[in-house]
C-alpha cells in the first residue's frame, strides 16, 4: 500500500469507559477513495471507532491521523473544526435538527460553521436533496418525514460539508425493511463516486457488495480484515465464522 | 344588594392615576420578564459548562430567590441598597438621595426572582434535549457557543415556553407587591383612590378587571407565540 494514499490511520488505539475497555489496540488504515465496512457483534466497539475518528470521543492512548490532522492531539472543539469539515458523520437515529426544515438542516452548518455564501449553499443543498431524491420534501420538518427520508436528509447534510470522508454509524438499523433499500442506494452511489466511506453496518449483503474491505471486530479488537469475498466466504478466525454463522 | 358608586371615575385626576399606574405595571412586568429571560438563558448555559464553583453559585442563587417571598426580597433591596451607601447627592438641591429609585429596586428584585425561576425552566428544557442533537452539532463542527445559540437554545426554549408563560403571568401579578415600596403602579394608585373616595369595593372590582384583562391578553399572546414557533414532532403543532 502506498503510504501517501492513506487518508485515515489508527495505530494501537485504546479506549475505556470507566472499567470497561471498549477498544483494545485498534489499528486500521483507510486509503483515499476506499469503502471499509466494520461488522461485528453489538458492544464490540464499532461505533466507538467511528466516534474516535472524528474526535467525538477522546482516546486514552495510541494515535489517530486523518489527512494532516493528528486527532489524538486535539483538545478543544475549536481545534477540531477543520477535522470536522473533512470528516462528516451519519447517525443511526438520523439526529436531524427538529426545529429546521430539511433544506435548512442541509444548509445550516456550511453557512454557520464554514461561513460559506448562503446563496451558493442553497444551490448546493437543493442539488444534494435532488441527489437523495427528496427535492419535493425540502420544506418539510424532520417530524413530517419517514425514517428513511430523514436518513437521506442526514446524508445530504453530511455531504453539504464537502467532506473527504463520511462515517456511517449503523444508518439503517432504525429503519423499516422497506426503507432500508432507499438509504443503501444513496450510499452506494457515494461509494461508486469514490468518496471515502467507513460504514458500521449489520447489512451483510450490502457490505459484501459495496465494501473494498471488511473488518470484523469482537471485544474491542479487529479480529480479521480483508476483501469481502475472503471474510464472507473463507473466514480464517473461528470467531468470525461463529458470528457470520449466526447472522447470515 | 350592592350599591356601587363609580361617579369618582369621572374625575380626570383618578383617570390619570389609573392610566399611569397601569402603564407602570406593564412596564415593570415586561422589563423584569425580559431581564429574567436573559438571566435564565445565561444561567442555564453556565450550568451546562459543568464548572463546580459556578454550579454552586447558581444553585445558591436559585435557592435563595426561589424560596423566599418576593415581597421580602423587594423590601430587602429597597432598604439595604440605600442604607449600604448607594446614595448620590442631588446637585440641584444638595440633598442626599438613594441612587436607585423604588422602581429600580422593584425591577432588580423581580428580575432576580423571575431569573431564578427561568434558570430552572431553561435548564429543564436543555435537559430534555435529545443527546443525539448535540452530537450531530458537534460532528458538524459547531463550537460550544454556536451550538447553544443555533441549536440547543432554539429547541429548548420551545420546549419550556409553557413554563415561561407561567413565570411571566406570575411576574405580572407579583408587580402589585411593589406598591409596598411606593412604586406608583396600579395597586399603589388604587390605594390612593380608595383612601380618597372610600369606595374600596368599587376600586378593587375595577382593578381586578384590569388585571384579568391584561394577564389574559398576555397569556393569549404567549399561546400565539407558542403556536407560531412550534415545529412538527414537538408539542401539539400541526
Amino acid at each position: 500500500m502506498n503510504r501517501s494514499d492513506v487518508l485515515i490511520e489508527l495505530d494501537q488505539v485504546n479506549k475505556s469507559f470507566g472499567a470497561f475497555q471498549v477498544l483494545k489496540g485498534i489499528s486500521l488504515s483507510v486509503k483515499d477513495g476506499e469503502a471499509v465496512c466494520i461488522i461485528g457483534p453489538s458492544g464490540s466497539g464499532k461505533s466507538t471507532i467511528l466516534r474516535c475518528i472524528n474526535g467525538l470521543i477522546p482516546i486514552d492512548s495510541g494515535s489517530i491521523r486523518v489527512g494532516t490532522h493528528a486527532v489524538h492531539k486535539m483538545k478543544t472543539e475549536k481545534e477540531m473544526r477543520p477535522l470536522r469539515h473533512q470528516v462528516s458523520m451519519v447517525f443511526q437515529q438520523y439526529n436531524l435538527f427538529p426545529h429546521r426544515t430539511a433544506l435548512q438542516n442541509v444548509m445550516m452548518a456550511p453557512i454557520q460553521v464554514l461561513g460559506h455564501d448562503p446563496k451558493e449553499v442553497e444551490v448546493r443543498a437543493r442539488r444534494l436533496l435532488a441527489k437523495v431524491r427528496l427535492s419535493e420534501k425540502a420544506d418539510s420538518y424532520p417530524g413530517q418525514l419517514s425514517g428513511g427520508q430523514q436518513q437521506r436528509v442526514a446524508i445530504a447534510r453530511a455531504l453539504a460539508m464537502e467532506p473527504q470522508v463520511i462515517l456511517f454509524d449503523e444508518v439503517t438499523a432504525a429503519l423499516d425493511p422497506e426503507t432500508v433499500k432507499e438509504v443503501l442506494t444513496a450510499i452506494r452511489e457515494l461509494v461508486d463516486e469514490g468518496l471515502t466511506c467507513i460504514l458500521v453496518t449489520h447489512e451483510m449483503k450490502f457490505a459484501r457488495e459495496v465494501a473494498d474491505r471488511v473488518c470484523f471486530t469482537d471485544h474491542g479488537r479487529i479480529v480479521e480484515s480483508g476483501p469481502p469475498a475472503q471474510i464472507f466466504d473463507a473466514p480464517q478466525d473461528p470467531r468470525t465464522r461463529e458470528f457470520l454463522g449466526q447472522v447470515l | 344588594m350592592f350599591n356601587l358608586d363609580y361617579s369618582w371615575l369621572a374625575d380626570p385626576v383618578y383617570q390619570g392615576w389609573l392610566i399611569r399606574g397601569t402603564l407602570t405595571t406593564i412596564e415593570l412586568a415586561f422589563a423584569s420578564s425580559a431581564i429574567s429571560f436573559v438571566i435564565g438563558l445565561f444561567g442555564a448555559l453556565a450550568l451546562t459548562l459543568r464548572i463546580a464553583w459556578l454550579d454552586a453559585f447558581i444553585e445558591l442563587f436559585v435557592e435563595v430567590f426561589r424560596n423566599t417571598p418576593p415581597l421580602l426580597q423587594m423590601l430587602f433591596f429597597y432598604f439595604t441598597l440605600s442604607t449600604i451607601g448607594l446614595r448620590v447627592t442631588d446637585p440641584a438641591t444638595g440633598v442626599s438621595v438613594p441612587l436607585l429609585s423604588a422602581f429600580a429596586c422593584a425591577l432588580i428584585s423581580l428580575s432576580l426572582f423571575g431569573g431564578a425561576l427561568c434558570i430552572e425552566a431553561f435548564r429543564s428544557g436543555l435537559d430534555s434535549l435529545p443527546r443525539a442533537v448535540t452530537e450531530a452539532a458537534r460532528s458538524l463542527g459547531y463550537s460550544r457557543w454556536q451550538r447553544f445559540r443555533r441549536i440547543e437554545a432554539p429547541i429548548a426554549s420551545r420546549i419550556c415556553l409553557p413554563a415561561l408563560t407561567n413565570i411571566m403571568t406570575n411576574q405580572f401579578k407579583t408587580t402589585s407587591q411593589a406598591s409596598v415600596i411606593t412604586v406608583p403602579e396600579l395597586m399603589y394608585y388604587a390605594g390612593q383612590i380608595y383612601n380618597d373616595t372610600f369606595r374600596t369595593a368599587e376600586v378593587m372590582i375595577l382593578v381586578l378587571f384590569i388585571y384579568v384583562s391584561l394577564v389574559s391578553l398576555l397569556s393569549w399572546g404567549m399561546v400565539r407565540i407558542e403556536r407560531a414557533l412550534a415545529f412538527p414532532g414537538y408539542g401539539r403543532a400541526h
